[in-house]
């Protein structure tokens, strides 16, 4: 195989001679592929195989029945006393709190007297010490019995204390069931009776399950059905809900993925311009090759196949490190998805075939694509051209105008496309306008770096002496090598700044909300982890109660129902009016005031709707929408829209007193409390507390509740902050890689400065010098470009992908200590290889001439 | 009179994977100032590897080498760095100017080097002295062999060295462009007073050095041959 030799002799044995470069290459590629397989494998297991919780148990049934406040339980004896053969399940659906651990998990009602007869058929651990799990225990010793899978540790007769809503209560185990219950996850499970008491659900049920016997279409039985159960009540396939929640999902797992591709995107050009330089340096050695009669053909394979080998060994090196890091990045994601969208439980990490084809395709492809432009000028080296060494930089000394036009075409392009609606719900054009801003800043680059290192090496050199004059002139004299190092590093740095600038808008857009829409200064809820899906009630009669404590001006209720809206989740609340008018502008599109809003809430069919709801399906003020609400349908007039970063998926509004219309038995799940002026917070918050009793109820004072949100902000958007991070790890280890390349590129120019009295001291100064120029051009560059970034991140991807509205910001000190760690490493990168240039000896670098 | 450079039974083995070769075999030279002495031999005769003793560049295996009195034996880097900086300058076959700099910012790099103020000045006047001033803002690509090792020549004088080091100088030129850069050394070394050490495999060369130095094996083949 003459092939595989000339491989070996002309690709492979220089890349093992420099093991410190090549390793820093792999690695490179390694970290940026395995984000990716990382990202894939964190976000299929937390939100691509989304199941929600409450799907425990469900089984294996065709239609849903569900109803804004519950259905009426009366429905389930309806249906049963239809003439054609069907199941009904009905369910009570709530998340209860186990007290000994804080650890809330789903609380399924089911009718385990009907159900008893399919469960039996279960596997027989099932049925520990003799219970028959499906059959209801009744209570002994004044506790009632639940049952629960084996991964939350308990076994029968053991007592549970179980915080459901704000009550504390003691429940017998009666059985455990297999932790790899039907939908793999924890759950508690209690006779359908007993959850009604223990939830308050009194004469509803949440959801009823039906199976429909074959021959009929499910359209047909819809229709059939809509026709026999009240009009708010929705009939739909079972799993309506999950395709939901999953179409929900799918814009936080694309930006997500996007972000995930940014190391990678590193790693292309790097790649790029590692093949590049290799190509660049031995041009003599590729002439030679030519003359000898090597054809185009083989030298294009032998530089690809170079980049092949370096994305191969990156790639394998990437799935054991992707999947590790996926353990980690699950367990974020989660938090984020059950934080800002609804209560799930991320499955199990599963590496498939698609996975793996992925991280293959985007390791070794991208290393191929990135490296198929310097392969193609390698095989294009006419045997007459091999000798001129250094005329290939002069080409992109001249090149780098007409590079700065092309720069300008992109840009122009990126414009262009930011402004392009979104396509099937994703922000395309925004994605691609992205792309183009960036190669729009890398072919600006080489007319950058020559146009400032030509203009500061004076300055540099008063400044720093003539290691500082010799570093800017070789970064201006390289621009083949050092152009597209600056553009690797400045896009990692502008991806990082971006998101910064983003995540840091966000952040202040969401403070100057809360200023307006906390106004009250004591807020209570059920105690237990927060979710935006779940909203544990409290007692009814608390409000009343907190009314009359002395210092109270006035209390008002919330409660919110998770339903949905033409295929999107939304969360439909209900309000008290009777907050104390601020006066100042409270978030609403008209610029009206709260108590403006609030008393045309008042008026009957009336709604408010969230930013969000009103951009997902185009709705504005003064449209009409309708809404499936307790047995009936009601249409609602919007009245105006108001700025929410609550809720992804949307909120409407309305009153509470029009909404006990639809819905009489309203619960509350979360008090707001005024004070009087002049009533001390802290005197109140104890009455309060004194009036709550043993209830499980928290109080939180305006401050805290601020700072709780803004904790869980900075939580949730910790995995955005390590992809960027991870993403300027690959640039600098690419920049140390790359300094390598280039100190053994420049050998010759050591040693001969060496000849001519430079110290190795003035030798390592003048290669840190270069790498902080690198280092600094970067961070200009990239915070340049990553503001241009930021711009289509808050006003074209984050619009169209979640319909929210960001105020720029300048996060200043984030942004100050990013650049300052970047600088700083990009300078630490730089000590190996300057270690380097101080051990090569002079007289063999410049007899190699 | 001290000597500018004085090489005493200097020996030179390098490791090489088929053993130890011997460079310079217990060699021993003397050259006072202003003296432009020719080293002639085939390739691998250790040309260069003197050279590189003299220039502070490299240590003997045994023996010793003096510049202007001071041994290199037993310097340190800084040292050596200083004695280099101050008492040594190089010309080399194929110029190497570095092609990041323009033609004064080459002449004047190794006095910023020593950290020496108004080197641009020297660095004008070394370039009118080889004839080049008026390309002082060129850049390397842009001038032709000759001029490229006029530019090295004026870069390798600017310091005013004592020992002025070159390895086949005229190599890589022409013979009517390297007899110009002979005549100018020449004369460069005589109006200077400083010792030019010159290894070239040129008769025309080595026709106008004071002292022809044949080299064979390490070893100097015959005597020095002194001229008038």
């Amino acid at each position: 195989m003459p092939q595989l030799t000339l491989f070996y002799r002309l690709i492979l044995r220089p890349m093992l001679r420099e093991p410190g470069r090549t390793l820093l290459m792999v690695i490179a590629i390694a970290v940026g592929a395995s984000v990716v397989l990382a990202i894939d494998l964190a976000s299929e297991a937390a939100a691509g195989s989304f199941h929600s919780s409450m799907e425990s148990f469900s089984g294996d049934n065709d239609l849903e029945l569900t109803a804004v406040g519950g259905v009426d339980e009366r429905c389930v004896g309806l249906l049963d006393t239809q003439p054609e053969p069907r199941r009904v399940t009905p369910r009570i659906e709530e998340y209860a709190r186990i007290v000994q651990d804080g650890e809330t998990v789903p609380l399924i009602g089911l009718d385990l007297v009907a159900e008893a007869g399919r469960y039996a058929k279960e596997p027989a651990q099932l049925l520990p010490n003799g219970w028959n799990p499906f059959s209801p225990a009744g209570k002994q010793d004044g506790a009632m019995a639940i049952w629960v899978t084996a991964d939350l540790g308990f076994k029968a007769d053991d007592q549970v204390e179980l915080q459901i809503n704000d009550t504390r209560t003691l429940f017998r185990v009666a059985g455990v069931l297999p932790a790899s219950a039907p939908s793999g996850t924890s759950a508690i499970l209690m006779d359908i009776a007993d959850a009604q008491q223990v939830t308050g659900r009194r004469g509803t049920v949440d959801r009823i399950l039906l199976k429909i016997p074959p021959g009929e279409s499910m359209e047909q039985w819809q229709s059939r059905l809509g026709k026999l159960l009240p009009a708010g009540v929705s009939i739909q396939p079972q799993g309506t809900k999950t395709a939901a929640n999953r179409k929900m999902l799918s814009a936080f797992r694309w930006n997500l993925r996007i972000l995930s591709y940014v190391a990678l995107l590193v790693g292309a050009f790097l790649i790029y311009n590692t093949i590049s330089v290799s190509v660049a340096r031995r041009r003599p050695e590729i002439g030679t090759l030519r003359a000898l009669g090597a054809s185009r053909l083989l030298l294009l394979g032998a530089f690809l196949a170079e980049a092949f080998a370096l994305g191969l060994a990156g790639t394998l090196c990437a799935i054991p490190l992707g999947r590790l890091l996926a353990t980690f990045t699950v367990r974020m994601l989660s938090l984020t998805i059950n934080m800002l969208y609804v209560s799930s439980t991320a499955g199990g990490l599963h590496l498939s075939a698609s996975t793996l084809l992925l991280v293959f395709v985007s390791g070794i492809g991208v290393s191929l694509l990135a490296a198929f432009a310097p392969a193609r000028e390698a095989s294009l080296v006419a045997p007459t051209e091999a000798m001129a060494r250094g005329a290939r930089d002069h080409d992109v000394q001249q090149a780098r105008r007409q590079l700065g036009w092309y720069s300008l075409a992109s840009g122009a392009i990126a414009l262009l496309l930011s402004f392009l609606p979104p396509l099937a719900g994703k922000p395309i054009g925004g994605y691609a306008a992205t792309l183009f801003l960036v190669a729009a800043a890398a072919l600006l680059m080489p007319l950058v770096v020559h146009g400032s290192m030509r203009a500061t090496s004076g300055v540099l050199q008063r400044l720093f002496g003539i290691e500082a004059l010799l570093a800017a002139r070789s970064l201006s004299g390289s621009l083949r090598r050092t152009a597209v190092l600056v553009a690797a590093l400045a896009t990692a740095v502008a991806m990082m700044t971006s998101v910064a600038i983003m995540v840091g808008s966000f952040r202040q857009t969401v403070l100057l909300w809360m200023d307006k829409e906390l106004p009250a200064d004591l807020y209570l809820r059920a105690s237990g982890t927060a979710a935006t899906d779940r909203h544990p009630q409290i007692a009814p009669a608390l409000a009343a109660k907190i009314a009359s404590l002395p210092g109270v001006l006035a209390v008002t209720r919330f409660y919110a129902f998770e339903s949905d809206y033409q295929g999107l989740p939304v969360s439909i609340a209900a309000i008290d009016t009777n907050a104390p008018e601020s006066g100042r502008d409270a978030g609403f599109f008209s610029g009206r005031t709260s108590g403006q809003v609030l008393r045309e809430l008042e008026e009957p069919g009336t709604v408010t709707i969230s930013e969000p709801f009103a951009y997902k399906h185009s709705l504005r003020a003064g449209d009409s929408i309708l809404l499936p609400l307790g047995s009936t349908v009601a249409r609602l007039r919007i009245i105006d829209v108001f700025y929410d970063y609550g809720n992804e998926h949307g909120y409407l509004v309305m009153s509470r007193k029009n909404m006990l219309q639809y819905l009489p038995t309203l619960p509350t799940s979360n008090l707001a409390v005024y004070l009087q002026p002049g009533a001390k917070t802290e005197a109140v918050r104890h009455a309060v507390q004194q009036a709550i009793g043993g209830q499980e109820v928290v109080v939180l004072t305006n401050a805290e509740l601020r700072r709780e949100a803004v904790r869980i902000f900075d939580q949730t958007f910790t995995i955005t902050y390590a992809l960027e991070a991870i993403a300027v790890l690959v640039a600098i280890m690419g920049v140390a890689g790359a300094l390598v390349s280039i100190v053994l590129d420049r050998r010759r120019e050591f040693g001969l400065l060496r000849f001519l009295g430079a110290s190795s001291a003035q030798i390592k100064k003048m290669i840190l010098y270069e790498s902080a120029c690198i280092g600094l051009l970067s961070s200009i560059a990239g915070l340049c470009l990553g503001y241009l970034l930021s711009l289509l991140l808050i006003f074209v991807i984050n619009r169209q992908s979640f319909g929210w509205t960001i105020r720029f910001h300048w996060p200043l000190p984030v942004l100050s200590a990013a650049l300052g760690t970047v600088l700083l490493a990009t300078v630490l990168a730089a000590l190996y290889p300057a270690r380097i240039a101080q051990g090569l000896n002079p007289i063999d670098v410049i007899h190699e001439e | 009179m001290q000597a500018v450079l004085e090489i005493k039974g200097v020996t030179k083995e390098y490791s090489t994977e088929g053993g130890k070769v011997r460079a310079l075999d217990n060699f021993s030279l003397r050259v006072g100032r202003g003296t432009f002495v020719a080293l002639v031999g085939r390739s691998g005769c250790g040309k260069s590897t003197l050279l590189n003793l003299a220039g502070a560049m490299d240590f003997p295996t045994s023996g010793e080498v003096r510049i202007e009195g001071a041994s290199t034996t037993g310097l340190g880097e800084q040292q050596l760095t200083a004695l280099r900086r101050s008492k040594i300058g190089f010309i080399f076959q194929s110029f190497q100017l570095l092609r990041t700099l323009s033609v004064v910012e080459n002449v004047e790099l190794p006095l910023l080097l020593s950290g020496v103020g108004a080197a641009r000045a020297r660095a004008l006047e070394r370039l009118e002295s080889v004839g080049l001033a008026e390309l002082a803002g060129r850049m390397p690509y842009q001038l032709s062999g000759g001029q490229m090792q006029r530019v090295a020549i004026a870069r390798a004088l600017v310091h005013s060295p004592a020992l002025l080091l070159a390895d086949e100088p005229t190599g890589n030129l022409d013979t009517t462009t390297g007899n110009a850069i002979l005549a100018l050394l020449h004369s460069l070394v005589r109006t200077e007073q400083a010792t030019l050490l010159m290894a070239t495999h040129s008769a025309e060369a080595a026709a106008i050095a004071d002292c022809v130095i044949h080299l064979r094996d390490g070893r100097m083949d015959g005597t020095a041959a002194a001229k008038d």
